[in-house]
């Protein structure tokens, strides 16, 4: 193997996608070749670079509710299922069928209502993306969780439980008070590289939960779905349920959760 | 045969694509340069996708696939009206600066320094100046795309991606030498 092969899988060695015998190759070739060693170094670093500092450009608000808008979000009747997607393309019907969602929507979700899981999902994410229009989406900047927590105090009927308070991966950026179907929410705000998250605590009391399909997260049986884009996560703990909603990748979110509710 | 009330398998992929908005408005970004045509190409992109749905495979990528939708949406309308170096395609930096570059100013610890020490605005910029094939790949990279999804991307063969690859990377280590110093 020549300095050339030796750099040609040097990137895919350091993302470990070269089998062990390569693997051991390569190593063997960088221990007795200086000028390959500093290429190596500089593979590393030019990855840092880019994966740390490279601006990231997500899409606009305006131009996710564009989409939505033109994209089909309720069950329909069976046909072939790639007429759904034509159908929607009509920009009309699927503005109209958005506007005509939202108070029956509401309606199913009251207590004691019989609802279901694809409900409260549509109501968290629709919350997430209320909280994404306000002008000002945080009421109280993040100093940390004891900054936040406390804020809620005298805000609302129940005192959140939230004890995970940020880290590098997920820092938290600050709480609001929203709403949640009939009832007030705390909201604390976590990012996820540019993508909001959104956490919403409220009682948990006289609303639809999911009771099957529920995957263990952390300490709790949660309930996982994806809407209209956004990944959804539900779960209870005691007398409060929780709804985390966000763009970012379903597995990133599901380990938020589990930081959230580990027991 | 599916039941009244259930969920349409069309409408689930079509949320399941709207999940990859952000990554290909980044990528769409870099392509045109700014944000006005970043934005209409990435509602193209969702329009195409709509309509050629019975094209997609499932169980395949579907970010792969909305990556290759969008990236040939770019090449088919911008590439030919417009004659910006930003978007002009293939040929946009001279092909024998994209080659295995000089590497020497990385061959020591204080040039190494000097590249962890470039501002967002100088990474960016030096991406910029990459041709749209180079900026592609490395991007598709970054995201954590396989070689095969790559290449399907790209319309190559999966043999080319690594060599591709390597070569934009070298390429813009080139790029960054200049804002290095």
């Amino acid at each position: 193997m020549d300095c050339e092969d030796v750099r040609l899988h040097l990137h895919d060695d350091q993302r470990g996608h070269v089998g062990p015998e390569l693997h051991r190759e390569l190593r063997a070739h960088l221990e007795r070749c200086p000028a390959c060693a500093h290429e190596e170094a500089a593979e590393h670093v030019l990855t840092e670079v880019l994966e740390r500092r490279l601006p990231q450009h997500p899409a606009s608000l305006a131009l996710k509710r564009r989409l939505l808008a033109e994209w089909p979000a309720a069950p329909v009747e069976a046909r072939p299922w790639w007429r759904g997607w034509r159908g929607a393309l009509v920009p009309a019907l699927a503005a109209a069928l958005v506007l005509a969602l939202g108070p029956p929507l509401y309606r199913g979700l009251t207590p004691g209502a019989r609802g279901d899981a694809a409900a409260m999902v549509a109501e968290a994410v629709n919350d997430h993306v209320r909280v994404l229009q306000r002008d000002r989406p945080l009421d109280v900047e993040s100093g940390g969780i004891h900054e936040v927590k406390p804020w809620f105090a005298g805000r609302l009927d129940f005192a959140p439980v939230v004890s995970f308070e940020g880290d590098a991966e997920f820092p938290l950026q600050g709480g609001a008070v929203g709403y949640f179907v009939d009832r007030k929410a705390a909201v604390f705000v976590y990012k996820r590289r540019l993508h909001p998250v959104s956490l919403f605590v409220f009682r948990a009391e006289g609303l639809p939960w999911p009771a099957r399909g529920l995957t263990q997260i952390g300490g709790a049986a949660a309930y996982t779905s994806v809407s209209r884009g956004f990944n959804v996560i539900l779960w209870r703990a005691g007398d409060l349920g929780y709804a985390l909603v966000s763009d970012v990748d379903a597995l990133e979110l599901g380990r938020l959760a589990a930081k959230l509710a580990r027991g | 045969m599916r039941t009244r009330g259930a969920e349409d398998p069309g409408a689930v992929l079509g949320r399941e694509a709207l999940a990859y908005v952000d990554t290909l408005h980044n990528l769409a970004r870099y392509l045109t340069g700014n944000e006005t045509d970043a934005e209409d190409l990435v509602q193209e992109t969702y329009a195409r996708a709509l309509k050629a749905a019975d094209q997609f495979t499932p169980g395949t990528n579907l970010k792969a696939w909305l990556f290759r939708i969008l990236r040939n949406g770019f090449l088919s309308s911008y590439r030919r009206q417009r004659a910006s170096p930003l978007v002009g395609g293939l040929d946009t930096v001279d092909p024998a600066h994209q080659g295995v570059a000089d590497d020497a100013w990385l061959r020591d610890d204080v040039e190494l320094d000097r590249l962890r020490k470039l501002v967002a605005e100088e990474i960016e910029a030096a991406l910029l100046t990459l041709t749209e094939e180079a900026r592609t790949v490395i991007l598709l990279d970054l995201e954590g795309l396989t070689e095969t999804e790559v290449a399907h991307v790209l319309g190559c063969a999966v043999g080319t991606v690594k060599s591709r690859l390597a070569r934009a990377r070298s390429a813009l280590r080139q790029r960054l030498k200049d804002y290095a110093r």
